[in-house]
């Protein structure tokens, strides 16, 4: 009896042990080896990874407003697949009431502003399961639609810019389009303001919440860097008004205006680069192409007789010339066989060098240049900067012509005295009056003040200077340019209080089909001529009327003020320096 | 003399056990105690480990909740502040300025502090002289300037100073008094706090 209960216990208790290793052999199947991949495909069921986008810089003006930002927007999608009629509960009834189509077209249209029949054919789009109903919606119209609860229309967040001050600076800032930056800041900064996204990975139960004691992490995003321009907001809107009226009045093709801070330590940065029209980047399809990106290094020109400045300020610091050296100045002369002549006719006068320099003459400037050599004069054309493309850290550089020596014809060696015969840009005109007025040193033209880490931390872009002329050189120039406003070509640029300085420059446009068939008219204006604070440059292109006609002085004059008030330079009580013009007593000859 | 009288050796074994057997149940009773003591700690663990997964549980809940309630808060916010800069804009502040007849100044009177001169005179600013606008006013594509109203939203705004309390210090600019604006502007505050000083979560939406 007890052997056969042992032997039935012994075969039961094998059965069980055996039952017992299948089934462990099975757990340590399932659990331990997982072939299927089942436990990897239930915690990839339930992670959920969702990017962080880095936030995109902001573009500051040099005062820290805003000019670029991101605002959080949704596009509002619709998988067609999904949407149909569908019931919602109604409170009034107290019933489920049906919801058409059409009358979901109808409240979408409502709170899109947009056509109920054009939403209907995304709503009922066969041929696709993403189909957008409307971009770029603000976080409120959002909210009201996802408050509908219409099936099969879900939103997606996007980020979009927005450029508070429109049309303000618009072409320094640039704009973005559909697939990333175009123009602009937007785009040569695009690096700095991206950032890095970032990235968190969580799981989640059935009900979507997350699972709190399960896997979790999360990798930051960078936000991208701020970048700080130099520019003065309210002072580049009030340039942008003052030469649209300008540009205008003479019916212009287009017009500029540009200031540039002289002020120690921060010389060379550009406070406004204005244009007659400004593309506003919300809306960058809306203006001409010309005026999508900044004149003052898209466009060149020959400089006109602001080219003088060149051969004079080389005269002078080669020694070859004072400021008091004396001339008998003709209307007309040849030289080398090649006849020039001033604009108007005039007997001849017994003139100093500044009255050549305050009156413009060509004849005069001839008369001093000509005592360089042409290797010499060619030399400072090219230190100053004419002949290399200029560039300020906007990703667009500003060209300038002017061939090499060996290739110039017959007339070039003495044009190019008086500004003809090469190109520059707004800004290489404005770069060469930036070193005379600060010492003779060129502080590079820039844009970008300073790139800002989200935290704070700034990395301030700098420029290395470089002496182009003696410091003396510098003082006698400024002393020749305000003879121009004392009695030379440009007498209204006077601002009470101050000692102004600039100099006049007409020079004929190239035609598309070669030969001239308009002006270029310019003036570049320094203040307080004691230490010169800021520089005012005044460019109209293509103006209608006739030679001798135009006058920007007052423009200068408007933008000149505002900057010098706006900066708080007080005025003073200093006399003018100017050199007398015509030798002996008498000043006031005929023009 | 060699051999001795095993049961003199031998101790007594039944009186050396006596005293093992007689200890046993006080053993016992105290290992009831210690059971218990042990099954108690398990309950007592076994609650606190439910109660902290439950409260946890809630709380992610309520973290979503938040996290939405920060999400229209960051928005709204957003929508303010980009109100604000449409309106700093230049082009805004002049026609604003042109709006409520101000015009272009004149330029302003000097002194020399040192000498007691006057360096330059003050002038009159014209009456005609406004500025142009040339330049456009910006693209506006924010949401839409009336609907983002301060005073309209704070009117279902939860109360304390996140709501109304927040809008009362912005009008009346007098930082003191947020208690008694809260009150006066939301008088159902009180029994929205439930007697506590921090407003619940919002739970309707």
């Amino acid at each position: 009896m007890a052997r056969t209960l042992s032997l039935r216990m012994r075969i039961g208790l094998a059965i069980m042990l055996a039952m017992l290793v299948v089934l462990g052999g099975r757990l340590f199947h399932i659990q331990g080896l997982d072939p299927a991949g089942h436990a990897q495909q239930a915690v990839s069921n339930r992670l959920h990874a969702v990017e962080l986008p880095a936030a995109r810089g902001d573009i500051l003006d040099s005062q820290g407003r805003l000019m670029a930002g991101s605002a959080d927007r949704y596009d509002i999608v619709a998988d067609p697949r999904l949407t149909g009629e569908y019931t919602v509960a109604d409170a009034d009834l107290g019933l489920q009431r049906p919801v058409t189509l059409e009358q979901t077209a109808g409240e979408l249209a409502e709170l899109l502003e947009a056509d109920s029949a054009d939403i209907l054919d995304r709503l009922d789009d066969e041929d696709t399961h993403y189909s957008v109903i409307a971009r770029n919606v603000t976080p409120e119209v959002h909210q009201r639609i996802m408050e509908l609860g219409i099936p099969g229309v879900y939103a997606e967040p996007v980020s979009e810019r927005t450029y508070p001050a429109g049309p303000v600076a618009g072409s320094i800032v640039g704009f973005v389009g559909s697939d990333g930056p175009l123009e602009g800041m937007e785009s040569v900064a695009n690096d700095a303001l991206t950032g890095e996204s970032g990235e968190r990975i969580y799981e989640v139960g059935a009900d979507g919440v997350r699972i709190p004691t399960a896997t979790y992490e999360e990798i930051p995003a960078v936000d991208g860097q701020d970048v700080r321009l130099t520019v003065d907001q309210d002072l580049q809107w009030f340039a942008q008004e003052a030469i649209a009226e300008k540009a205008n009045e003479y019916n212009a093709q287009w017009g500029n205006a540009t200031v540039v801070d002289l002020r120690e330590g921060s010389e060379g940065e550009i406070l406004a680069m204005a244009d007659s029209e400004t593309v506003d980047p919300t809306d960058p399809g809306d203006t001409d192409e010309l005026f999508r990106r900044p004149l003052a290094l898209t466009q060149d020109f020959e400089p006109g007789s602001g080219g003088k400045s060149v051969t004079f300020a080389a005269a002078l610091e080669e020694g070859v010339v004072g400021p008091e050296s004396e001339f008998t100045v003709p209307y007309r002369m040849t030289v080398d066989g090649e006849s020039i002549r001033n604009a108007r006719t005039h007997s001849d006068y017994q003139m100093t060098a500044a009255g050549i320099y305050a009156r413009s003459y060509n004849t005069g400037t001839v008369m001093i240049g000509n005592q360089l050599d042409e290797q010499t004069r060619y030399d400072y054309l090219r230190k100053v900067g004419y002949g290399e493309p200029i560039d300020i850290g906007l990703g667009i550089e500003g060209q300038s012509i002017l061939r090499p020596l060996q290739e110039w014809d017959r007339r070039q060696p003495l044009t190019t005295q008086f500004g003809q015969g090469y190109t520059g840009s707004v800004l290489h005109n404005v770069q060469l009056y930036q070193m005379i007025a600060n010492d003779g040193i060129k502080h590079p033209l820039r844009i970008v003040d300073a790139y800002v880490d989200p935290d704070g931390e700034e990395h301030p872009v700098s420029a290395e200077p470089e002496q182009i002329f003696s410091a003396e050189t510098s003082e006698e120039m400024l002393k020749l340019m305000e003879g121009v406003v004392d009695y030379g070509s440009a007498m209204d640029a006077e601002i009470d209080g101050y000692r102004v300085g600039g100099k006049t420059g007409t020079a004929e446009a190239a035609g598309a089909a070669g030969g001239f068939d308009g002006y270029t008219v310019n003036f570049v204006g320094l203040a307080p001529l004691d230490d010169p604070q800021f520089l005012v440059s005044i460019t109209v292109h293509r103006p209608e009327g006739r030679f001798g006609d135009w006058d920007l002085t007052d423009a200068f004059t408007e933008i000149m003020s505002h900057t010098l008030a706006g900066y708080d330079v007080p005025p003073s009580e200093a006399e003018s320096e100017s050199y007398d013009g015509f030798v002996g007593e008498r000043q006031d000859y005929p023009w | 003399m060699s051999v001795l009288p095993v049961a003199d050796l031998r101790p007594a074994p039944s009186a050396s056990r006596k005293p093992s057997l007689t200890a046993l149940p006080k053993v016992r009773r105290r290992q009831r105690g210690l059971i218990a003591g042990v099954l108690l700690l398990l309950l007592i663990a076994l609650g606190a480990v439910l109660a902290v997964n439950i409260h946890v549980a809630n709380s992610q809940y309520q973290v979503v909740q938040m996290t939405n309630e920060h999400r229209d808060l960051v928005h709204q916010n957003q929508a303010l502040t980009q109100q604000v800069q449409f309106l700093e804009s230049p082009q805004a502040l002049s026609n604003s300025a042109v709006t409520v007849g101000m015009v272009m100044p004149a330029s302003a009177g000097t002194f020399d502090l040192d000498s007691g001169h006057i360096v330059s005179e003050a002038e009159a600013a014209s009456s005609s002289s406004v500025p142009s606008s040339f330049v456009g006013a910006p693209a506006y594509t924010g949401p839409d300037l009336s609907a983002s109203d301060v005073a309209q939203q704070a009117e279902g705004a939860p109360s304390g100073l996140l709501g109304a309390g927040a809008l009362h210090t912005l009008m009346q600019s007098s930082a003191g008094e947020n208690d008694a604006g809260a009150a006066g502007t939301a008088p159902d505050s009180a029994s929205a706090l439930n007697g506590g000083t921090i407003p619940a979560p919002d739970l309707t939406d």
